[in-house]
């Protein structure tokens, strides 16, 4: 009977898992489309970036309420309990990155109405969003792998898009130096650069997690909680 | 009689018979009660020989060597020599298995598609090399792993949920850039499922190349006719122009129709150039002659304006003199059309490490680094607006590239804008020959 109980637990602890996997898929795509969409003007990519995005809100909204559920009906401790903790905390994480993805769309679709272009469309910001979509990418592996070592490599790769982004903002800077007129679209274009750096950011935050889920360095917390049902 | 039988008829025989007539026998010569004590005795020997070999079978059964099979005679030795038997053919199949085991999964990873066996439609049970590169997937790290999770594209989880018999998923790659892959559920039993996944990348970009390649023939074809149309209206209308506009008008109609027949004529060419691999025939090309050709049709179309300076210091070389003149001029009045009055073009044949190189420098607009791979397109412009009015087709370096092609040579673009560009093509030595009425000191055999 217990061992029954206990599998339809992990059933419910896998589909959280691979809820907030497909939420990453969709996010992920819609990254890379704006990404995308930025360097090609395509403006039918723009509207739907910023479309998908009420679907992520519903997915945040709907993991959230998986989560709490969980919690309150199984009482999980142990890794069970860092994975929920993990996942409600990785949700915030995705859904911020889907603000910043329908972000980009809109500042792209902005710049394209602008009327001529004054600043070629720097390849350094693809490049630069080029390596967030990965970072993003290789957290959700390590999450669907839970795998530390993916997760360290991550964390890693947020360097680069740092001083990618410093890059950026020299090359700006100096577009702005030579003709005050390129400044409004060289401002918009920073902002875009800015919420490419950001997802990079909470890309790091979700490997954050998984190194939190499988190696549980808040050990305390987990042993706090099993003593707590153990009374109970 | 079968074959417990046939043991147990030995084991009486063997083992029962001889105590039961030891005991008989003294039974009879020194009374009963040796007699039983004579089988009592010969029985708990028996039982003790049958429990220290039972327990010799059980050690051995552990971990059986083929070489150590416990020495025992009788119906024992039989059992011993059966299991040991056994045991070594079971080996041998067990073997056998394996090594067909592994030539199958060799020939699995060999297959370019990628396959991967999912137990309950998303536990991914096993999987190949291919499956690998196209979906990330990989053994031993990914078995019983849930694939909804590893290939989380939007959509691929209700693909894989729908009943069978769905036209395949398409999945854009992000692992591999740019890559497109068909996946395809197929049910494989009650409860699995096998997808397969086949790369359609090139499919896919030579469909979109064909698309691109009829909407921009299209739409060059278009422009001139709605000039030409537009004035034909006007021409209906009698009064409604003077003579000289008339004139005017059947002047830039007539420009306008020239255009056309000479992007159909480059359509032509090109379509002719890709239909057979190699020239119809080929000459030894005397390449001072041609380039004095090529001199004079550039200062026709130059009229003065650029400084022209045409160098041969090159052997002759093997070819079709049409198609290569074609291919030399289309870089020549490149050069004339993107440099703007008073700059220098240089046309030069020579010799260099071994290789035959045509060039053509200008002083002219050049070329960005973005554009440069692209250039040799069909219809790829740098500024659209410009090269029209040049009069260019938007197919000239495509031909120049399948024209040298054919003749395995290399076009190679140096260009910076502003500082003018440099086209080369590089002739492999086999095709170099004398130049014929040279003071040819190595004319001997070619």
């Amino acid at each position: 009977m217990s061992d029954h109980l206990s599998k339809q637990f992990d059933l419910e602890l896998e589909n959280i898992r691979t809820r907030i996997l497909q939420m990453g898929g969709l996010v992920e795509r819609q990254v890379l489309a704006a990404v995308d969409a930025f360097s090609s003007g395509n403006l039918d990519e723009m509207q739907q970036v910023i479309a998908s995005d009420r679907e992520v809100d519903a997915l945040e909204v709907g993991i959230d309420e998986d989560c709490t559920l969980l919690i309150a009906r199984r009482q999980p401790t142990a890794r069970d309990l860092r994975l929920v903790m993990a996942i409600s905390r990785i949700v915030t994480d995705l859904e911020r990155v889907g603000d910043k993805a329908s972000k980009i769309a809109r500042m792209s679709q902005k710049l394209h109405q602008a009327g001529p272009q004054r600043i070629p469309r720097l390849s350094d910001v693809h490049h630069c969003g080029r390596l967030a979509s990965d970072m993003l990418q290789g957290s959700l592996d390590s999450l669907a792998r839970m795998d530390i070592d993916a997760a360290r490599q991550v964390i890693g790769a947020d360097k680069a898009i740092d001083s990618a982004f410093n890059a950026i903002l020299r090359q700006l800077i100096t577009y702005m130096m030579e003709d005050p007129r390129t400044i409004s679209e060289a401002l918009d274009i920073i902002w875009i650069a800015k919420a490419i750096e950001r997802v990079g950011d909470h890309a790091t935050n979700i490997a954050e997690n998984v190194i939190y889920i499988v190696s549980g360095i808040d050990i305390r917390h987990s042993s706090v909680a099993a003593s707590k049902t153990d009374e109970a | 009689m079968t074959a417990a039988g046939r043991w147990c008829t030995r084991i009486v025989l063997t083992g029962v018979l001889p105590i039961v007539g030891l005991a008989l026998l003294l039974g009879a010569i020194h009374g009963a009660i040796w007699g039983w004590a004579a089988a009592a005795g010969g029985f708990m020997l028996v039982v003790l020989l049958q429990t220290r070999r039972l327990a010799l079978l059980a050690a051995w059964i552990d971990g059986p060597q083929q070489a150590d099979v416990p020495d025992s005679g009788g119906a024992w030795g039989e059992v011993f020599r059966k299991l040991s038997r056994k045991l070594r053919l079971d080996a041998r199949a067990l073997a056998e298995i394996e090594t067909r085991l592994n030539s199958f999964s060799q020939a699995m990873d060999a297959v370019p598609d990628g396959l991967v066996v999912l137990a309950d439609h998303s536990q991914v049970q096993w999987a190949n090399r291919a499956a690998g590169e196209h979906l990330g997937i990989r053994l031993p790290r990914d078995g019983g792993a849930i694939i909804q999770q590893l290939v989380r594209a939007p959509g691929f989880a209700e693909y894989l949920g729908s009943p069978a018999g769905q036209p395949p998923f398409i999945l854009q790659s992000q692992a591999a850039r740019r890559r497109v892959y068909s996946l395809r559920a197929v049910p494989l039993g009650e409860r699995n499922t096998l997808l397969v996944s086949l790369d359609v990348s090139d499919a896919r970009r030579v469909e979109a190349m064909r698309s691109t390649f009829v909407a921009n023939v299209s739409h060059e074809l278009r422009t001139p006719l709605t000039v030409v149309s537009g004035f034909l209206e006007h021409f209906g209308d009698d009064n409604a122009m003077t003579g000289e506009q008339r004139q005017q008008f059947a002047r830039l109609m007539s420009e306008q129709t020239r255009r056309m027949l000479s992007l159909v004529d480059d359509l032509l060419t090109l379509s002719r150039l890709e239909a057979e691999d190699a020239p119809a025939s080929e000459e030894d090309i005397d390449m001072a002659d041609l380039l004095a050709q090529l001199q004079a049709e550039a200062e026709s179309l130059s009229a003065g304006r650029h400084r022209l300076q045409v160098s041969c210091s090159g052997p002759g070389l093997r070819g079709n003199r049409k198609e290569l003149h074609s291919a030399f001029g289309n870089l020549v009045s490149n050069a004339i059309r993107y440099t703007p009055t008073g700059g220098d073009i240089r046309i030069r044949w020579k010799l260099r490490a071994g290789l035959g190189v045509f060039s053509v420098r200008d002083s002219g607009v050049g070329i960005a680094a973005e554009h440069l791979p692209r250039l040799t397109e069909r219809f790829y412009r740098v500024d659209r607006g410009r090269s029209r009015d040049t009069g260019g087709t938007g197919l000239g370096l495509a031909i120049v590239k399948h024209i040298l092609l054919r003749h395995q040579a290399a076009l190679l673009i140096d260009s910076q804008p502003g500082a003018g560009s440099n086209f080369r093509a590089e002739f492999p030595v086999w095709r170099l020959r004398p130049q014929p009425g040279a003071t040819a000191p190595a004319a001997g055999e070619a």
